[in-house]
């Protein structure tokens, strides 16, 4: 009798295919009206002998049929678990909502990566006006009127005293106006210069560098832009040449020139078959600039330098036409 | 300044390959641009001689030619060029030789004929573009003779990229100068010295000493200038880029490239009796040699006659005292004029000239009365005649003054940052020609010599020495940790700050320039200052901007016109309402438009709106936690009714707007919204401070009115805030409806309000209370009603 109703149980517990079924089958063999309750009802009826032995059966049955519930139950659980997870399978290769692809210009993250790398070594930064006045941007610096280094400088004039700053050596002046040495800036900026063709835009950017301390010599200079120039090509034996040149604000002045990033060295046309490219100009701050401000050139040294963006923003990033910079198309601000 | 390095090694001859010369050069401060061979490359071309020169059997065009190439037998060769004849010395490409364009010269048949070689035209071997026929040489060049040989092809040019400084370096003798200074070279002498037969005088006076300290001129009669210039100075000067016009002009070219004096040749016969070195009257005319006839100011300095000016001091010659074919009298001038009055002088005609550009530089005030010896020297010796004497006219007062310079060895290593030797030191001092003592505190006294402009003071000392012992030999040092801890404040909100909020935004940086065009400024913010460069690059770029709205909305329209429809830019510049420091302040600016997103799978797509654009300037307000409130007004490039003006602190710091219609329009835009704000306004924030919040919990009730469309949510808010009631903390605007169920002219408003104690939990009672206290004082203020 038992054994019967074990055996329809389980094979109603297997056919049982969903939750409702299987609580059916519970009631039909373990409700208050089921096959065993009635049995465990029928317990009276029996011996004193035969009671303990059938009730222990019937309990035995009834923690089989339980198991057999359970176990069945964690079954469909996982049946149905498994269709919902099937159901709400998504496609994680589709595109992401409201993403949006900002950038900055790749002339700002130039001046970024420089100005980091000189904050690091304590120089600070400092900005100054676009237009200026003919102090600053020249007779303090040492560029008289009619000097030749001002036909160089294709400026742009609002009267006669006031111009388009050309460089941005006139923050020197401005930094030194207002701040005793030691001095340790940088002068991130735009500047402007009366020339616009294939290598030239009217526009561009220029980060200026100046030191002024009681000892400031040509060496650390040297020092400091060859570290300045391999961090930030990320190149810890890129070559490093300085030449002679000259530049009004500085005596004795020089160019940079590095290894050409492009050819390695080897000649091609970028480095013009030379295999060097002119990155920056430096020197020791003439005395008459230390002197139009009002600091003494026997008790202080001065070490400027000076950098076009656009040429190191060129080699980074392989652009090869400057007037892409400032034409701002999204094609190109979206490689960066 | 082209030159070649033959005429180099003339003067300063090093043991080293020009390629290696040049490097020295670049390394020393005078900068070599190019290095070029004159020739190309290419073997086996001799001279010959046109023994016969007959017409082609089958051919009209060409010549049958017979041709002595030294070897005894003559060669057969067919030539096409029209100047091809007998008793020709020519340039044989024989068979087997190899042209520079790779050709091989093989023996031919041509029309029937046999060729065996090829006569050679200047293009053929890579001298020059000419096709004009076949180069033809010198009678007395020799027969069979290596044509390299012959023209002297093996030499190089190098272009130098002389600095400002160096006027001395614009000739041949200063390269070799720097040459010499470098190897160790001794200088060989410039003491010329011509036969002087002439008695002839000539008076010249100086009128302006100090910009003309040394005029001297020298009288040269029986000249013949239909001479032809000798082939050695024709290939000297067309090495170095100078075109060639008659010997005498030549020569003057010659001396200017030789030694750096710019000299000039007048015909003496046009001059009418003496010549008087003075400024020019105001408006004096002058036709200058290049055709150009000029209107004299009176800055300028001029030469001149009895009559007229008759050229430009240091810069140009007049057309009527030109030397001719038929000169046969000349007057030679030889002059030093003062830098400074020379310098801009030939700008400001428009003018740039060999001579402007040395005299501007610095000439040699000891090198005037060679020059003149030199060039004396060369044209009787290639056009004949007889010299006079040399008039000087010298006021040796006015001449640069060579002060002493004092430098001491601590100077220049403490400069310098390293030791140099002393005798070191003073070998270079005399290579550099400088006059020195060596004084017992281990310092010098200098005088440097006459050409050297640029040494002046101890800084120019050191840096001839630092060049001289080679930039690269600069030991490195590091610069010693001597600097100031950066002071700025926590709360400065950085531009990279601003920048980041937007990137993160979608938004891309743009670079745009400074410069605008009148029309956008006139569109885009007419009532400012309108700030005009006087040189612009174009009328497009003639403007400083005042906002940078313009740049803005040609970046949008530019990408648009290229397919790209959604735009999401922004700007950090400077802009301009005056030339003052404080006129030029840096804006951040952006503009949007299209959809808000990319079209997306799941979501839909709608167009952007004031608010999207609203939210993106809020994110660039909320760095620094000010107030800023947003104002309905008006701007010019806005349009009407949605337009904000952005406030802190009663002042306007920035917009926000939808482009006008009109602008739209002019400028085939689409619906954009732009925002602008003054980046020093929203820069500056307060550090935190924590205040504790309660621990109790917050209610939230909300309420809904109807108000006339006239009342702002900020109006509403403001007037709740207004009443300070204890314990709100929050009021949060979430809907506003209009249309159906509401009254024309009415909205419905649905407000938040979050309440919290700092002590204990509010009540419904009490919450109650509050609430209706708002909307009652909404009733009394707004005539609201309760929804």
């Amino acid at each position: 009798m038992i054994k019967k109703i074990i055996t329809d149980a389980k094979k109603a517990i297997a056919d049982a295919m969903d939750l409702k079924a299987l609580d059916d089958s519970r009631v039909l063999y373990l409700g208050k009206k089921g096959a065993l309750t009635d049995l465990l009802k029928g317990l009276g009826k029996l011996s004193k002998e035969e009671r303990p032995v059938m009730g222990e059966a019937i309990n035995e049955a009834k923690v089989q049929i339980q198991k057999l519930l359970e176990s069945r139950k964690s079954e469909l659980e996982e049946i149905a678990l498994t269709k919902r997870l099937l159901d709400e399978k998504i496609d994680v290769t589709l595109p992401a909502r409201n993403f949006e692809k900002g950038s900055l210009h790749p002339i700002t993250q130039t001046l970024n990566h420089i100005q980091d790398i000189f904050t690091k070594a304590g120089f600070e930064i400092e900005i100054g006006p676009e237009i200026e006045d003919d102090f600053h941007n020249f007779s303090a610096l040492n560029i008289p009127e009619h000097h030749p280094a001002r036909a160089m400088h294709d400026t742009f004039y609002f009267d006669s005293n006031t111009v388009l700053r050309t460089h941005t050596s006139p923050v020197q002046i401005r930094t030194l106006e207002r701040q005793q040495p030691p001095v340790r800036v940088i002068v991130p900026g735009k500047v402007y210069r009366n020339d616009s063709d294939v290598t030239h835009t009217p526009m561009f950017h220029q980060v200026e560098g100046l030191i002024v301390d009681k000892e400031a010599s040509f060496s650390q200079l040297k020092g400091l832009l060859i570290d300045f120039l391999r961090a930030y090509f990320e190149k810890d034996d890129l070559k490093v040449r300085f030449r002679p040149s000259y530049f009004p604000f500085t005596e004795p002045s020089a160019e940079a020139d590095i290894e050409c990033v492009i050819c390695g060295g080897e000649g091609c046309r970028v480095c013009k078959k030379s295999g060097w490219l002119e990155v920056l100009g430096c020197g020791v701050v003439h005395p008459n600039v230390l002197t139009a401000v009002n600091i003494d050139p026997n008790e202080f040294s001065g070490l400027a330098f000076g950098m076009g963006v656009e040429r190191l923003a060129m080699l980074r990033y392989s652009v090869n036409d400057l007037r892409l910079f400032f034409e701002n198309d999204v094609r190109f601000l979206n490689q960066f | 300044m082209n030159i070649s390095t033959r005429w180099i090694r003339e003067w300063a001859n090093p043991d080293v390959s020009d390629s290696e010369l040049s490097e020295k050069l670049t390394m020393a401060g005078l900068e070599v641009d190019r290095i070029a061979p004159v020739a190309p490359p290419f073997e086996g071309l001799v001279v010959g001689h046109v023994v016969s020169c007959d017409k082609h059997p089958n051919a009209d065009k060409l010549s049958l030619c017979e041709i002595d190439i030294g070897d005894g037998s003559n060669l057969q060769i067919i030539c096409g060029a029209p100047n091809v004849r007998k008793d020709l010395k020519v340039v044989v490409a024989t068979v087997g030789s190899v042209l520079p364009s790779q050709l091989k010269i093989k023996r031919a048949k041509l029309r029937g004929v046999e060729s065996n070689g090829m006569l050679c035209s200047e293009s053929e071997i890579g001298l020059s573009e000419s096709h004009e026929g076949i180069i033809e040489l010198d009678m007395a060049a020799t027969l069979g003779e290596n044509i390299r040989s012959v023209l002297d092809l093996d030499d190089q040019i190098i272009e130098l990229d002389i600095t400002p400084n160096r006027g001395d370096c614009f000739s041949v003798l200063g390269v070799a100068r720097e040459v010499c200074v470098n190897y160790n070279l001794s200088m060989p002498s410039t003491n010329y010295k011509a036969e002087q037969k002439g008695s002839r005088s000539f008076t010249s006076k100086v009128a302006n000493p100090s910009e003309c300290a040394k005029y001297l001129t020298r009288v040269i009669e029986g000249v013949d200038n239909s001479a032809e210039t000798p082939k050695w100075m024709a290939q000297k000067l067309l090495r170095a880029s100078q075109q060639l016009h008659s010997p005498i002009v030549d020569i003057t070219n010659y001396v200017l490239l030789e030694l750096g004096q710019p000299m000039h040749a007048f015909d003496l016969k046009t001059i009418n009796g003496d010549i008087e070195v003075r400024s020019a009257h105001k408006n004096e005319k002058l036709e200058l040699l290049n055709g150009q006839t000029v209107s004299l100011t009176e800055k300028t300095l001029v030469i001149a006659d009895e009559k007229s000016a008759i050229a430009i001091a240091g810069v140009m010659g007049g057309m009527k005292t030109a030397t001719l074919e038929n000169s046969s009298e000349i007057l030679f001038e030889s002059a030093f004029f003062d830098p400074i009055s020379i310098a801009g002088i030939a700008r400001s005609y428009g003018l740039h000239t060999e001579a402007s550009l040395r005299f501007e530089r610095g000439v040699d005030f000891n090198i005037t009365r060679q020059a003149i010896e030199r060039a004396t020297e060369l044209v009787l010796e290639i056009c004949g005649g007889t010299a006079s004497q040399i008039n000087e006219c010298v006021d040796s007062k006015s001449l640069p003054v060579l002060e002493p310079i004092e430098i001491s060895n601590d100077k220049i290593s403490r400069v310098l940052g390293f030791d140099l030797e002393p005798s070191w030191i003073e070998s270079k001092f005399k290579f550099l020609e400088f006059e020195f003592t060596t004084n017992s505190d281990n310092s010098w006294t200098i005088k440097p010599p006459s050409f050297r402009f640029d040494i002046r003071i101890p800084a120019d000392i050191i840096e001839e020495l630092a060049r001289l012992y080679g930039y690269d030999k600069i030991p490195v040092q590091r610069l010693s940790i001597n600097a100031n801890i950066s002071a700025s404040s926590q709360a400065t909100i950085s531009s990279n700050d601003f920048s980041s909020s937007l990137v993160n935004r979608g938004y891309k940086e743009v670079i745009t320039y400074s410069f605008i065009s009148n029309e956008m400024h006139e569109l885009v913010d007419p009532n400012s200052t309108k700030i005009l460069l006087k040189n612009p690059i174009s009328d497009d770029m003639a403007v400083m901007r005042s906002s940078l709205w313009s740049g803005l909305i040609q970046s949008a329209k530019s990408n648009i016109r290229r397919g790209h429809h959604n735009a999401r830019f922004f700007e950090l510049g400077q802009c301009f309402t005056g030339t003052l420091v404080e006129d030029q302040v840096q804006k951040i600016a952006g503009i949007i438009c299209g959809n808000r997103h990319e079209s997306q799978w799941a979501g839909s797509e709608r167009e952007v709106d004031f608010f999207d654009a609203k939210a993106d300037v809020q994110a660039l307000l909320f760095h620094s936690k000010n107030v800023y409130t947003f104002e309905a007004a008006e701007h010019p490039a806005l349009q009407m009714g949605q337009t904000a003006k952005i406030i802190k602190d009663n002042k306007i710091i920035g917009w926000l707007g939808a482009l006008s219609p009109k602008i739209q329009k002019s400028l085939s835009m689409p619906n954009s919204f732009l925002f602008e704000v003054n980046q020093k306004d929203i820069e500056q924030g307060e550090i935190s401070c924590y205040e504790p919040f309660s621990s109790f919990q917050a209610s939230q009730r909300d309420i809904a009115i109807v108000v006339s469309k006239e009342i702002t949510a900020d109006q509403l808010i403001n007037s709740i805030r207004s009443l300070k009631q204890d314990d709100l903390v929050d009021v949060n605007l979430f809907d506003v409806y209009e249309g159906e169920h509401i009254d024309e002219g009415s909205k419905s408003v649905a407000l938040n309000l979050t309440y919290q104690s700092i002590e204990v939990t509010l009540t419904d009672e009490q919450l109650a209370e509050k609430v209706s206290k708002i909307v009652a004082h909404l009733e009394s203020k707004f005539s609201a009603k309760l929804r």
